[in-house]
């Protein structure tokens, strides 16, 4: 059989085929892999609530097991919005569904805030109201609450995503019965440069805030990284000695959404009962 | 690794020369300069070093194999995009793999195993070595250009990890901290020792490896051409 | 403002070549002399002013999850990403050899400028680099992704041209035998990144 290579009827046949078989192959092998991912993903977002409840139970907490636990500690689900108002409302027996977006679990916080926090805040800068009265309206940012039972005692596990130096910071943090007191905290990063700003993940750092309050003479006091060796009050906390915009980007996503959080919890007292 | 010690006869002494000479007289990374990015933004941590060693090395050899075995078929005028199209389905395929039983380790390596596909020591040694060669050399060679690949990047991540964060973190084993531990003033700690901040930044690395060719032409002179 | 912010942002601070080593290995080959450096650091400009805004309207029609709502209902839960690499260097291979034939044909002058450095532009991690940053971001619209290839070019563009520069008068100096050449570039290259570190937390 001559087949002539330089052809073009056979470099079109042989890029055809080729896209056939390339195509199938990565749709067959995605297909497969999906589960596992999916699971991953699921699971590290349930060990990181878990992990910054700060009980005993639940400290230290891998991912494998996370899954199980999760149903456990976790009774109740909530979405709330800017406002305070309850848009979703579930328990632990209702089963977390992947389709319903308003799920406190689904709500993807990191996501709501690089398209919608962020450009209004960019439009807006230097005028706090306007700011918080746009944040407002935005039907498209939630705050989820996650409540946690354990010997008798609620916990409150809220969520907050901010910016640090490169990209994105989160942070789930555990807020007792009061409302305003730290009980936990776990914080993440995408990019922060490691071993400066990447510390936001360590224990020591995430420690300290345990016992902080975010209320002073029943007013609003957001909690604050300093940078490192000031002397600390109920507010502050050590920063990372070399990372001071890490230390700014946890300061101005806490304050942010801890208002939110702030707010809810004191005009819904039989939530915190 | 085990089969290719068995079949000892296939190691001639041109064989062994392919796997040799990587290491150090053609080097990909440090003379031929060819895939620098990803050799230069994963090596914070060994471990991560490590892991995407591994893969790049998983996918020259295999690439490597698939170009070689269809060196015969392939159209010569869209060679070019048929050899970006067998290492971008290679690298997908370590991606979603890592996604799904390591998942720690591709978070870290991120958009970087995307850049496997433009790593030019893939497309180099597709280009240059397996297009014109058997499967079995191809083989020895994409594990060469591996290891001399991979060899560079471990001695780059050794020095930044060491003395950025004073541990060594090498998979499956626990983090080591050769200085003591930084926060609660132990070893090395206590006497006021710091970890090097520098070394923790992207430009430390551009030194590292400045050095590295440095040493390595000095040991070598006749790689002194240019 | 945005705009100018994102431009700032990906051609200083998030710097292609000193923060991500992106596209290091043309950056290196040719960096010998300022014309040529020139040339390149524009070809590749251009490329990055095309890919990232074509990949950013076929991450959003095609490949992200959901994104193929607009054939009708049933494909609104497809998730093609898994496609984003290969398509995204598929693009770029097809866009580079589109536009060498399109400069080739309406501008001899240009081509001849920047003729030869096109093909290597099609295996320069910096414009993938750029498209795989570009979904990550999750840009809001496509001017955005427009201004950020822009300004990813741009800060090559920098880079190269800056050390080429300093290459074309380094050969002058007295450096060691070993260390000429690529090792005294990289060194050079490391105290650039330096500098720029200098633009971190920049913003306007």
């Amino acid at each position: 059989m001559a087949l002539d290579k330089d052809s073009n009827v056979y470099t079109i046949i042989f890029a055809t085929i080729m896209v056939i078989i390339v195509g199938g192959l990565l749709a067959f092998v995605s297909m497969s892999l999906k589960p596992m991912q999916q699971a991953n993903v699921k699971n590290e977002k349930m060990q990181n609530i878990l992990q910054s409840i700060g009980i005993a139970e639940t400290d230290g907490v891998t991912r494998e097991e996370a899954g199980a636990k999760f149903n456990e500690f976790i009774t109740r689900r909530v979405t709330i919005n800017y406002s305070g108002e309850i848009i979703s409302d579930k328990t632990a027996a209702d089963a977390i569904d992947p389709l319903d977006k308003l799920d406190a679990f689904n709500i993807d916080l990191r996501k709501e805030y690089s398209r919608y926090v962020k450009p209004i805040m960019s439009k807006n800068k230097g005028d706090d109201e306007k700011i918080k009265e746009a944040l407002k309206q935005s039907a498209d940012i939630h705050f989820p609450i996650f409540v946690c039972e354990h010997g008798g005692t609620k916990y409150f596990i809220v969520s907050t995503s901010g910016k640090g130096l490169w990209d994105d910071i989160w942070s789930y943090l555990c807020i007792k019965t009061d409302g305003i007191t730290i009980n936990g905290t776990v914080f993440a990063h995408k990019l922060e440069t490691a071993g400066l700003g990447s510390k936001i993940n360590e224990k020591w750092f995430q420690d300290q805030f345990i016992g902080k309050t975010m209320e002073e003479n029943s007013a609003f006091t957001p909690i604050k990284v300093l940078k490192p060796g000031k002397d600390l009050n109920n507010h502050q906390v050590d920063g990372i000695s070399g990372a001071t915009f890490t230390g700014v980007g946890v300061n101005e996503m806490l304050a942010r959404n801890l208002a939110v959080y702030y707010n809810f919890f004191k005009n819904n007292p039989e939530f915190t009962k | 690794m085990s089969e290719e010690k068995k079949s000892e006869p296939l190691f001639s002494k041109k064989n062994i020369q392919l796997i040799k000479n990587p290491l150090n007289q053609i080097n990909p990374v440090t003379i031929q300069v060819l895939g620098i990015c990803s050799a230069l933004a994963v090596t914070v941590q060994m471990d991560n070093a490590i892991v995407m060693s591994i893969a790049v090395m998983a996918v020259l050899v295999i690439g490597n194999v698939l170009v070689s075995l269809m060196r015969n078929i392939i159209p010569g005028r869209i060679r070019i995009i048929v050899q970006l199209v067998i290492v971008a389905f290679l690298v997908i395929c370590v991606d979603q793999i890592l996604k799904a039983y390591v998942y720690d380790v591709s978070k870290s390596l991120s958009v970087f195993v995307g850049l496997i596909i433009t790593n030019c020591i893939i497309m180099g040694r597709l280009e240059a070595f397996a297009l014109g060669n058997k499967p079995w050399a191809s083989i020895l060679d994409g594990v060469g250009n591996g290891f001399g690949y991979g060899l560079v990047l471990v001695v780059v991540a050794f020095f930044k990890e060491v003395f950025g964060s004073g541990t060594l973190t090498i998979p499956g084993f626990e983090k080591f901290e050769i200085f003591g531990n930084a926060t609660d003033l132990t070893g090395l700690y206590a006497m006021d020792y710091m970890n090097n901040g520098l070394m923790l930044l992207p430009p430390s690395s551009l030194f590292i490896v400045g050095i590295y060719i440095w040493v390595q032409k000095a040991r070598n002179p006749e790689l002194i051409g240019e | 403002m945005e705009y100018i912010n994102i431009f700032i942002k990906s051609a200083f601070i998030d710097n292609m070549v000193f923060t991500f080593f992106f596209g290091m290995c043309s950056y290196l080959a040719v960096s010998k002399t300022v014309k040529t450096a020139t040339g390149l650091g524009a070809a590749v400009i251009f490329v990055l002013l095309i890919t990232v805004p074509v990949n950013y309207l076929l991450e959003t029609y095609v490949l992200k999850e959901g994104a193929l709502a607009w054939l009708g209902d049933d494909y609104a839960s497809m998730d093609l990403s898994f496609l984003s690499f290969i398509m995204f260097i598929a693009v770029i291979a097809s866009i580079v050899q589109l536009v060498e034939m399109l400069v080739e044909k309406f501008s001899p002058a240009l081509y001849g400028a920047l003729g030869i450095f096109l093909p290597l532009i099609a295996v320069n991690c910096a414009i993938l680099g750029a498209s795989l940053f570009m979904q990550q971001k999750q840009f809001a619209n496509i001017g955005q992704a427009t201004v950020y290839g822009l300004g990813s070019g741009f800060g090559w563009f920098l880079a190269i041209v800056l050390i080429a520069a300093i290459r074309e008068k380094i050969k002058y100096s007295h450096i060691p035998g070993p260390l000429k050449g690529v090792g005294m570039a990289f060194i050079l290259t490391g105290l650039m990144g330096l500098a720029f570190l200098g633009f971190l937390g920049f913003e306007l």
